[in-house]
């Protein structure tokens, strides 16, 4: 199939190597993947804060760079969600066809990159509660060879927020330190989520606090996690 | 309303300081986790948990839609069954109106069960001003009360105190030292409170419920202290919300599974209880007048509105328990009445946004709430609204306004997305200085921007 990429602001700039991997799985999948040169950002940063009319600014170039003929895949559940459940109200705009990344590989043979791997995974909150996407990503990481060991409360927010965790860092970093500490407990390999916005944040604390490896769904499944 | 405004700075100012007590953080966590567990297996008993919440929606959206209908039906059915409702339009009047009633009939002490409504109007503060003790008898409450602080959790609201703390509490009453031990301490605070219930002249409770067509005060207790209450002073003073009236006691019976269940897990309460009316002639108990308030102080304005469902709200406490910010900030950062996500909605619409200008803005909208509501109230979308509010009526700074519009224009354009993302590159090792960055760096590492962004990286 061929399907339109949308890295996301996040993955462009501060997860390139997670797009990179997103890429490599849909060709793996079979996908023919066309980038859309003009893509920017979906507006969500300024939509969550209340800015909406910036928002809308923004989001207007996803309309410009992206075809409805084709599926558009993402690397990140709260972009989707935005996309999914925001975008058309906001611009007075029909839907597009997005999927997020592993709803949208779901069933996919993929190469089993992480036999004997004990791997965590959080769900990251749009797209467990607004998108309801769950069983997938664990699926996917379990087809990899990966024992996927549960954390205490998965479904716990990491605390990122978007402008939540610069207007309430003291508590955005505690709840951090909380979802840390429940992979820590695991003693699994690596701390994985399926969004940029809670690994950039989970990642910035844990590099901190000597904490476990926080990695991309994408990365993990297209390159294994490393020991 | 201004019992419930707050500082711009108060919400990360109180969170702070509660972060730092790790007993606070403890019992928080604790007795949020019993809670909702409690309250998770009770949903699990029922059939079809959807249908009922789905009906308890239906149930408080018609009869909102439908409000002024319901409340005539329900203040003359108080009225014919003697009872006198008093509607008050905000929280002043609904003071003045307990304190005339309190002077009218010479009391001097005032005996009240739980009800967060007083809390909102200040009553307390009032009834002292006019030379009248008023004692909380919900244990929590009175605990809360002889510490001078205020309630940290809608439904237990006094989450926070140890054994310890509440064995020199009641201690101090009486300056009989209590043992810290659970069995002790009910039975230093039964043997205070009896002898308030005895002598009290007024009895003030909330009302979690009217039911329109028996004209009933429905209250739900645990401690059967709201019978007491409403039974033993002469005069019972319900304070009521406009909005908790429910048509029949059909639809009451639909509201109660829902509340009981989602508020601590049980399928009833251990008292629910239902007045209708003053002592009856040939009666041998109860009050000898009934007063109902009926307090808008600014719900009206909801209705019909983009925030209307607010209105539907029956203060389980589901959203605070689930809440991964209540849990960490604790009730009092969101101010003395209303916490948790409930209330970072709730607070702003009463006092007005620029009153209570950081609630919004006190979630990170992971939408637990809305999961968790009983009545399906989108409260994270309801944040969001918020948010949007303050941007639209100019209550966010200058600065912020500013530099959204400058990112904005930016990224409207795949060059202007290009340059700035260069140059933020550049700029980037400076970014803990100032903004933003700054307050990310406490004690993150900031992400670096890739040397070569994704886009950079393809051919």
């Amino acid at each position: 199939m061929r399907v339109q990429l949308f890295a996301t602001c996040l993955g462009d700039l501060v997860l390139p190597e997670a797009v990179e991997s997103a890429a490599e799985l849909l060709q793996e999948a079979g996908h023919e993947i066309i980038f859309p040169e003009n893509q920017v950002c979906c507006g969500q940063p300024a939509f969550n804060a209340g800015h909406r009319r910036a928002a809308a600014r923004v989001a207007r170039t996803f309309v410009r760079a992206f075809s409805r003929d084709l599926p558009i895949v993402v690397p990140s559940g709260s972009c989707a969600a935005m996309l999914v459940h925001h975008m058309p109200s906001l611009l007075d705009v029909e839907p597009y066809d997005v999927r997020e990344l592993s709803s949208f590989l779901a069933g996919s043979a993929l190469a089993p990159r992480n036999e004997g791997r004990r791997i965590a995974y959080h769900d990251s909150c749009h797209m467990l509660r607004e998108l309801h996407i769950r069983d997938e990503p664990r699926a996917l990481l379990e087809a990899s060879g990966a024992e996927v060991v549960p954390l205490a409360r998965p479904d716990l927010c990491c605390g990122f927020g978007g402008t939540f965790s610069i207007r309430q860092p003291e508590i955005s970093v505690s709840m951090a330190d909380d979802k840390l500490a429940d992979a820590g407990r695991t003693a699994a390999d690596a701390l994985v989520t399926a969004d940029p916005g809670c690994l950039m944040h989970l990642r910035a604390r844990s590099e901190r606090t000597n904490g476990p490896h926080v990695l991309h769904l994408a990365t993990v499944l297209a390159r294994g996690v490393k020991q | 309303m201004s019992e419930l405004a707050q500082e711009p700075d108060a919400f990360r100012r109180r969170a702070g300081e509660a972060l730092e007590d790790d007993h606070l953080q403890q019992a928080i966590a604790y007795s949020t986790e019993r809670l909702f567990g409690h309250r998770t297996e009770a949903w699990a008993l029922l059939d079809d948990v959807e249908r009922l919440r789905e009906a308890g929606r239906e149930i408080r959206t018609r009869t909102i839609a439908d409000l002024d209908r319901h409340l005539d039906t329900f203040i003359t059915a108080v009225e014919a069954r003697g009872g006198h409702v008093e509607r008050c339009a905000t929280a002043e009047e609904a003071r003045r109106y307990i304190v005339d009633i309190c002077r009218a009939t010479d009391a001097k002490l005032a005996v009240k069960s739980k009800s967060m409504a007083s809390e909102e109007i200040g009553l307390n503060p009032a009834l002292k001003d006019a030379g009248v003790e008023s004692v909380a008898t919900d244990l929590g409450d009175y605990l809360i009360q002889l510490a001078g602080t205020h309630p940290a959790h809608i439904v237990a609201p006094a989450i926070e105190l140890t054994r310890h703390d509440v064995a020199r509490l009641l201690g101090a009453v009486d300056g009989i030292p209590v043992e810290p031990e659970l069995g002790a301490l009910t039975a230093t605070a039964r043997r205070q409170l009896r002898e308030k219930f005895l002598a009290a002249d007024v009895g003030i409770t909330g009302a979690n419920f009217g039911v329109a067509e028996t004209g009933s005060i429905c209250l739900v207790t645990n401690e059967g202290n709201g019978r007491l209450v409403s039974s033993q002073p002469r005069v019972h003073i319900a304070v009521m919300g406009i909005e908790r009236v429910v048509p029949t006691t059909a639809e009451l019976a639909v509201m109660l599974q829902l509340l009981a269940r989602s508020a601590t897990g049980q399928k009833l309460t251990v008292y629910t209880t239902l007045i209708t009316g003053p002592r009856r002639a040939g009666e041998t108990d109860g009050p000898e007048e009934l007063h109902v308030v009926l307090l808008d102080n600014g719900r009206s304005r909801l209705r019909g509105g983009k925030y209307r469902e607010m209105l539907n709200c029956i203060r389980c406490g589901s959203c605070l328990n689930v809440c991964p910010v209540y849990r960490k900030a604790g009730g009092g950062s969101y101010g003395p009445v209303y916490s948790g996500p409930m209330g970072a909605v709730l607070v702003p619409l009463m006092t007005g946004l620029d009153k209570a200008p950081a609630l919004p803005h006190a979630s990170s909208l992971c939408g637990a709430c809305t999961a968790a509501c009983p009545v399906k109230i989108p409260l994270h979308e309801l944040l969001l609204e918020l948010r949007a509010d303050l941007v639209e009526q100019g209550v966010a700074s200058r600065r912020e306004r500013l530099a959204l519009a400058a990112w904005s224009y930016a990224w409207s354009r795949p060059w202007g997305y290009r340059v700035s993302t260069a140059l933020a590159r550049l700029g980037q090792r400076f970014g803990h200085l100032a903004g933003p960055g700054r307050a990310w760096a406490r004690g993150r590492k900031l992400p670096p921007i890739s040397r070569r962004r994704y886009r950079d990286r393809r051919i």
